[in-house]
């Protein structure tokens, strides 16, 4: 049984349609990631989730029910939001049972529940307290466990970690893993920040524009982007790419991005299209060697403009025939900037017509 | 900091300055009618509390003092119950032409009273509202409306809509989430809001006296004014009125203090 199947949702605000056709389904128990820059439609996708907001069409399902014409207080569902939305007049013991007292649970229930959740996420030492008298962690926590407490069918995340230092966020995140690993239920997360995506999905369904771009585990959306939207905004720094023209020759494909032109080993027929045409080309910055490695690869030669070293590694930016490209080489490299080098780019990404194009190369 | 003293000064000399004419009447209250005609005026009262008795008894400050608080009490309890709605829905509906709206109430509240004096005593008229209380508190509650939506509606602008989308998962309906989330935590918007509906329509003149003839529906403000001498002002009365009068304002005021300071710096800063 699914535990949350979208079918054929839009979305319309006056004119503005801000979701096109949106179809996904989360299994019992799975962690589901919506990904996607801001503006892509990914909250308004979880508030229609929630029964927050009303689909223009489409159904939404959750637990095999269809949940349409429910409000969100019957959906079994549970939410944290972006900014907590802890109920400021009330200590953490009543935010945690609020939900429960709606619900008419009895009060020794309310009570076992509380401890529990409290026990779960180390809280007990702030059931008395006041929202404003906890850390922004602290609310976070507090605002999980309103949902834990609850023991919906469905947790919902509006990119509950934004709101975080950078240090805080990756120490909630291992939590959050965790915690889904104990509760088992299914989770539906937003998130712009796809290291976030990364860690915590088991499926990633990548949006921009309102439109689902790919739904995959997190290795594939990595290794096999579908377009040149999912190359570019999975990974960090993104994907090197080059558009321009390409021209299939015997045993390779070539393309001119401006000055600077590509020869990929590439078969003809694995081209079903046309001969010539405009293409996108894209590399990984890990992808990029300065050793010649043992595979088929792409060289080409340039100049280091900056280097940036992050510790353990470092990130080469160069300038290539005009264009410029990132290189994240490993181990370090012992060029500096203004040096020439010679860069081995190991595996190529293709796309044409906005449609990934397996390439032999690696 | 250098400008202390300087500060302290000027607010003294402002706090002073308001509070001039009250503490004159103050001291009047306290004389004795001798003192009250003596040139030159005497400044310290002999402590006397015979204008206290008089007030209180010879001119039936009780009975006005009755009648105040019936109609400054509906006032308030009429213009909250029908501004928080219209002020929640101005907040979170966002209907179109929202501005235009509210732009609107500012207006009606511009004109000055003696402009709608004619038809207000008109509409009474004819709906038989003259020399009733709720004739009354029919146009208070018109013209306190458009102070109250403004600042409820302020109010209800800062708190966070999440609050009430974490309410209904939680398994509020709207009007539970209402009542149990928005309502408790709008509560300094809603004391201050009442408070100035009830001051207004504690110290209104002008249309009191247009619409209440009879004495016995009279509220303080007119009463206090048509105190009847036997041959001169009775100024005395009328001071030691004046302070019973003013009483629970103060005390309203200092009990909510800082609820009221809460309220009126809604949106200043972020709570």
């Amino acid at each position: 049984m699914a535990g949350l199947a979208l079918r054929h949702i839009e979305k319309t605000f006056g004119r503005t349609r801000v979701l096109h056709d949106v179809s996904l389904e989360a299994g019992d128990g799975e962690f589901v990631v919506l990904l996607g820059p801001s503006g892509c439609g990914k909250s308004t996708l979880l508030r229609i989730i929630a029964g927050l907001e009303p689909q223009t069409r489409g159904s939404v399902n959750i637990g095999g029910l269809c949940v349409d014409t429910l409000s969100p207080s019957n959906r079994d569902i549970a939410m944290v939001f972006q900014h907590y939305a802890l109920y400021p007049h009330m200590t953490v013991r009543e935010n945690l049972a609020f939900g429960l007292k709606m619900r008419g649970e009895p009060k020794p229930v309310i009570e076992e529940r509380i401890a529990e959740t409290a026990a779960l996420l180390e809280i007990h030492d702030l059931l008395g307290r006041k929202p404003k008298e906890l850390s922004g962690g602290q609310q976070q926590r507090v605002a999980m466990g309103r949902a834990i407490v609850r023991k919906p069918k469905l947790f919902l995340f509006d990119e509950p970690l934004s709101n975080l230092d950078a240090r805080l966020r990756a120490s909630m995140r291992v939590e959050l893993k965790k915690l889904h690993r104990r509760l088992g239920t299914t989770m539906i997360y937003v998130t712009h920040d796809q290291a976030e995506a990364m860690t915590l999905g088991h499926t990633i369904a990548v949006m921009n524009h309102g439109r689902i771009q790919q739904i995959g585990r997190p290795d594939e959306i990595y290794h096999e982007p579908v377009n040149p939207f999912v190359a570019w905004f999975i990974g960090n720094p993104p994907m090197n790419l080059f558009e321009g023209s390409y021209r299939l020759h015997q045993q390779d494909l070539e393309l001119c991005a401006g000055d600077l032109t590509l020869r990929v080993p590439f078969q003809a027929h694995d081209l079903a299209g046309a001969d010539s045409g405009t293409a996108t080309l894209g590399v990984r910055p890990e992808d990029v060697t300065f050793e010649p490695p043992g595979s088929r690869h792409v060289a080409v030669s340039g100049t280091i403009d900056l280097i940036e070293h992050l510790g353990g590694d470092a990130v080469v930016y160069l300038i290539v025939k005009g264009q410029p490209l990132v290189a994240r080489p490993s181990p370090v490299l012992r060029e500096h900037a203004g040096d020439s080098v010679t860069a081995y780019m190991k595996k190529i990404h293709l796309f044409i017509n906005e449609n990934r194009i397996p390439v032999p190369s690696s | 900091m250098r400008n202390r003293p300087v500060l302290l000064g000027g607010i003294l000399l402002a706090v002073l300055g308001s509070l001039c004419p009250f503490l004159w009447f103050v001291l009047t209250s306290f004389k004795s009618q001798i003192q009250v005609e003596a040139i030159p005026p005497t400044w310290w009262p002999d402590g006397s509390l015979a204008f206290y008795t008089s007030a209180l008894i010879e001119q039936r400050l009780f009975h006005y003092i009755r009648n105040s608080v019936i109609v400054a009490g509906a006032t308030t309890v009429v213009a909250l119950a029908v501004a928080t709605p219209a002020a929640y829905a101005l907040a979170r509906l966002r209907p179109p032409g929202k501005a235009w709206i509210l732009v609107g109430l500012l207006c009606v509240a511009m004109f000055p009273p003696i402009v709608i004096a004619g038809p207000v005593w008109q509409i009474l008229e004819r709906l038989g509202g003259l020399n009733t209380h709720w004739g009354l508190v029919l146009p208070y509650v018109s013209l306190t409306l458009p102070l109250a939506i403004w600042i409820l509606t302020a109010f209800f602008q800062e708190l966070p809509f999440e609050l009430e989308e974490a309410a209904q998962v939680d398994g509020c309906t709207t009007w539970q989430a209402l009542y149990r989330v928005v309502i408790p935590l709008a509560a300094p918007g809603l004391f201050t809001t009442a408070i100035l509906t009830f001051i207004y329509a504690w110290n209104e003149f002008f249309f009191a006296l247009l619409i209440l003839t009879d004495p016995e529906r009279q509220t303080l403000p007119v009463g206090i004014a048509l105190f009847q001498g036997e041959f001169i002002m009775p100024w005395g009365e009328i001071a030691a009125a004046s302070v019973i009068a003013t009483l629970p304002l103060i005390v309203i005021v200092l009990l909510f203090q800082r609820g009221i300071i809460s309220g009126l710096s809604a949106g200043a800063v972020k709570g």
